[in-house]
């Protein structure tokens, strides 16, 4: 905890990739260093934008439920026992809230999970973009008219690397072998959405 | 990376639409870990505070003072940001009333700190402009501390 014991000595994270860095780190930062804390949420904020973002907030709702899913990870360090299990706590945490600010936001009755899965996300595109062409605007407002966990697992796909599937597996709660053929799917479904729209 | 595999052709082009056009904003990662930089965490029965109305905040973020509303359990914090020349002014309201300590963190300012009076009310004057938190110590004991996530003040 103290700026003493950070100093000098060799990180256990250093050297370290993916998981078994996080897990390092979450155990570091256990045991009080703050450092190993920082490092988390410099490294895994990405992931918890995106499945915000995935689930139906607006880009300035999804900064708030950033900070709100590792101030909560803050209060509850001691209690996860389990530091490999980091990104599927963070991935669980942050659908939670952003389904708690949705539906505050828009005033609606509480909606099952099952359901909102269904749902196709209202928030069609952040503000100031810039597409390229036509093409690129189809295809973006076609993957806004996926379902959220379609558009959830698409993007945990872009942030892992396309042959990371264990890792985006682990973290979805997916059994390894269905990720391949669930993302199929959802390539399937944005495919005949942009191919709708375009009117071809 | 080319591949032929019109699957791999259409992830590459949704991981450019991702990248280019939703990524996650600047200086994000910075405001959280300001976020959770408290003093003596450890001693802390930490909640999280909510704001409460998105579209005020939204208005506040553009640089506008106004009133924000966070909530979190059966605390209620209403707070006032007034410009007062290069500084502002802070007036806050706590529900349910009570002598709870309030901080006021600014990144790159340190805090300010006060105690609401009985009815809850409290004020703080000449705070710096900046990424701003807000602490409400219940009661004025540490062992029970509200935070709230950030906002640009």
């Amino acid at each position: 905890m103290t700026e003493l014991q950070t100093a000098s000595v060799a990180k256990p994270w250093e050297g370290l990739e993916g998981r078994d860095r996080h897990a390092a780190c979450m155990i570091a930062a256990q045991a009080g260093d703050r450092s190993a804390f920082d490092i988390l949420v410099a490294e895994l904020s990405p992931l918890v934008w995106h499945v915000a973002r995935s689930n139906g907030l607006d880009r300035t709702s999804a900064e708030d439920v950033v900070q709100t899913v590792w101030l909560a990870l803050l209060r509850h360090l001691d209690r996860l026992s389990e530091p490999r299990a980091l990104a599927g706590w963070l991935i669980t945490t942050t659908r939670r809230e952003a389904q708690r600010v949705s539906h505050r936001g828009a005033g609606q009755v509480e909606l099952s999970s099952e359901v909102a899965e269904q749902l196709p996300t209202t928030d069609p595109s952040p503000e100031h973009e810039v597409l390229r062409d036509e093409r690129d605007r189809q295809l973006w407002s076609a993957f806004h008219n996926l379902t959220q966990r379609c558009q959830e697992l698409l993007r945990l796909t872009v942030l892992a690397g396309r042959a990371e599937y264990r890792a985006v597996a682990e973290a979805l709660h997916m059994p390894h072998g269905s990720i391949g053929p669930t993302r199929g799917r959802c390539l399937n479904n944005l495919r005949a959405l942009y191919h709708g729209d375009s009117g071809s | 990376m080319r591949t032929n595999h019109p699957d791999e052709e259409l992830m590459t082009q949704v991981a450019r639409l991702v990248n280019e056009l939703d990524p996650m904003p600047a200086g994000l990662v910075e405001r959280t870990q300001f976020a959770v930089a408290i003093d003596d965490i450890d001693d802390i029965d930490l909640e999280v505070a909510r704001w409460a109305d998105n579209r005020t905040l939204a208005g506040v973020r553009g640089g506008l003072p106004g009133t924000i509303t966070f909530f979190v359990g059966d605390l209620t914090v209403m707070v006032n940001v007034t410009r007062t020349g290069e500084r502002q002014r802070i007036d806050g309201w706590l529900v349910p009333a009570g002598a709870h300590g309030v901080e006021v963190r600014v990144a790159d300012h340190g805090s300010s700190t006060t105690t609401a009076d009985e009815g809850g009310r409290f004020v703080l004057t000449e705070v710096p402009r900046g990424t701003t938190q807000l602490l409400v110590r219940m009661h004025a004991e540490q062992s029970r501390t509200v935070v709230t996530p950030t906002v640009d003040l």
